[in-house]
């Protein structure tokens, strides 16, 4: 299976580097990724600087996010948990909020400063979600419930949006696009400079991730038993937050939140599977979160088309339908837990 | 003295609030002790506090002569196992996997068991009547099943404590004289000490070799013979003249 998805993954990743709104036959894709010579020098840019960077970013995307969401499913034994359940990416979305809407307040227009813009979104983004993080790491160490602390993460999500419609609301038409055009999502806005920082992070968060499996098994027996166990459970509760908001947060700081991908993604590892096992489960979570985004961006460039569908629309396309059948099928989903 | 149990001046409680204060007590060899006592009277408590899953009021709880709360969690599960009232609900596992959670402490990073561990987790299987079981999904099977299977992952962790806390709740009559006859032959076989807190009075007084019997904050300790001759579990139960004890 793991091998099956594997070459999946690469035809996907040729695929969606072929497709795009330029026509650049296939042999000469190839070629320009191998030798980095081309019949024009256009396709040349085209394919490393664009449809590259974009490719390498749903990877790191179906990644990142579907094991973000398999350990939140773990940690609160909920099936509807997913990367954003926390309300890490609510608080990346209040830093966006500000930093756009505020801009413009200042009669600073964002259409043609791209670089600080950039910048700029990712940075404040990641002191938005740092400072939920930090809220909630605060909150662990306070609560002895773990479930008072998801609480907590949907009602920090919640005040984070209720502001960011009182921002939205009284903010200017130029950086009221800019913010939407962020909260739908889009993979095509990372650059290989940027690749370079992002890769190593995601990178290290899956590595973590994988890991700690073992003590993430044990929490399938309830914490009790996961302590009786030899976990130390407040350690591993932190250890686990953080590895999401890496993860989770890292990512939404470069493509916006991507909905549906960090629930859906577990569940078909399960149902792949027939396994609860994290040693077993994360790498396939990888790899069919993979597939999914590399599919998803492939569809959101239908071949041919000038325009690209925001990114968010296609994953929950698929997603939902994915949820209606695993509902179906199985008829009780929390016994996939 | 070289205790495996000793508990001196232990207060334990919950919200603040203590429920059962100044409870001292010894056990010198492997034996099955039941913990009796109406709801809320702090069974659970009592048993989750000595496994470290609560802090204590105050007082010490050592193992040969090692002190509970300065060990590190990862010791503490080389000490105790636990088997609780609810089932885990847990899907997508083979039986022999969950008993296989049992070799958690001892197996490396990847979980991956050794050739002892196997042997081991096979034994625990078939201690407990399971060995048909073994490649069954664990979400499939009955309360009972599962709670036999929760035993089993007990003995493999292959501590010299084993506490449960009233894990016969939701069996049957059939199902409950299986688990108290299993854990009266681990006593005897496999030099257990087991600390189980029950409502079933007749097993408790059959099987057990000591009864703790918690009333008002206190903890009365003597063996079952005791307690049948001066009648103190038929007031606290009041059935003195609906039912006798064995």
């Amino acid at each position: 299976m793991l091998v099956l998805l594997s070459i999946s993954a690469v035809f996907f990743f040729i695929g969606d580097l072929f497709l795009g709104s330029v026509h650049i036959p296939f042999s000469n894709v190839i070629d320009i990724l191998f030798t980095s010579s081309s019949e024009k020098s256009s396709w040349n840019i085209i394919v490393l600087e664009s449809r590259l960077p974009r490719t390498l970013t749903a990877i790191l995307c179906g990644a990142a996010l579907s094991v973000s969401g398999l350990q939140m499913q773990t940690l609160f034994r909920n099936p509807l948990a997913g990367p954003y359940i926390l309300g890490i990416s609510s608080g990346a979305g209040l830093g966006v909020a500000i930093f756009i809407m505020g801009l413009g307040f200042l009669g600073i227009s964002l259409t043609h400063l791209t670089w600080i813009e950039n910048y700029g979104i990712i940075i404040s983004s990641i002191i938005g979600s740092s400072c939920v993080l930090f809220i909630l790491l605060v909150s662990i160490i306070r609560l002895k419930d773990i479930m008072t602390v998801l609480i907590l993460g949907i009602m920090i999500g919640s005040v984070a949006s209720a502001l960011i419609s009182i921002i939205q609301y009284f903010s200017y038409d130029n950086s009221l696009k800019s913010f939407v055009m962020w909260m739908m999502g889009d993979l095509s806005n990372v650059s290989l400079t940027q690749l370079k920082i992002l890769f190593p992070v995601v990178l290290l968060g899956l590595i973590l991730s994988f890991l700690i499996s073992k003590k993430l098994n044990t929490y399938l027996l309830g914490e009790d038993y996961a302590q009786s166990l030899g976990v130390n459970i407040k350690k591993t509760q932190f250890t686990i937050i953080i590895i999401t908001a890496i993860l989770a947060g890292s990512i939404t700081a470069y493509c916006g939140p991507i909905g549906f991908v960090g629930i859906v993604v577990p569940h078909l590892a399960r149902l792949i599977s027939k396994s609860s096992n994290h040693i077993i489960i994360i790498p396939l979570s990888v790899l069919i979160g993979t597939n999914m985004l590399l599919i998803s961006d492939i569809i959101s460039q239908l071949p041919g088309s000038e325009k690209v569908i925001p990114i968010n629309a296609i994953t929950s396309l698929i997603g939902i339908p994915f949820i209606f059948w695993i509902i179906f099928k199985n008829k009780r989903i929390s016994e996939l837990n | 003295m070289n205790e495996i149990l000793n508990i001196a001046s232990l207060c334990v409680g919950y919200d603040k609030k203590p429920v059962i204060s100044d409870f001292n007590t010894h056990i010198s060899s492997p034996c099955l002790v039941t913990l009796i006592g109406r709801n809320g009277e702090g069974k659970s408590t009592l048993l989750k506090t000595i496994v470290g899953l609560l802090p204590s009021f105050s007082g010490n709880i050592s193992f040969f002569n090692k002190e509970i709360s300065s060990l590190s969690t990862k010791e503490k599960s080389t000490i105790f196992s636990i088997v609780l009232t609810q089932p885990p609900q847990i899907g997508n596992i083979t039986v022999r996997d969950f008993v296989g959670f049992g070799r958690y402490p001892y197996t490396n990073w990847l979980a991956m068991n050794s050739k002892k561990d196997n042997s081991i987790i096979d034994e625990s299987i078939a201690l407990c009547g399971l060995t048909d079981f073994a490649q069954r999904n664990f979400a499939n099977l009955s309360d009972g099943e599962k709670q036999k299977i929760a035993i089993a992952r007990a003995i493999a962790q292959n501590t010299p404590i084993i506490i449960l806390d009233e894990p016969t709740s939701h069996l049957d009559m059939v199902n409950q004289i299986e688990i108290f006859e299993l854990l009266h032959r681990l006593v005897k076989e496999k030099q257990k000490t087991i600390l189980i807190s029950s409502h079933q009075l007749q097993l408790a007084m059959h099987y057990s070799g000591e009864i703790w019997l918690l009333n008002q904050g206190k903890v009365e300790i003597n063996n079952p013979t005791f307690f049948k001759e001066n009648k103190t579990i038929e007031q606290l139960f009041r059935l003195e003249n609906k039912f006798k004890l064995l």
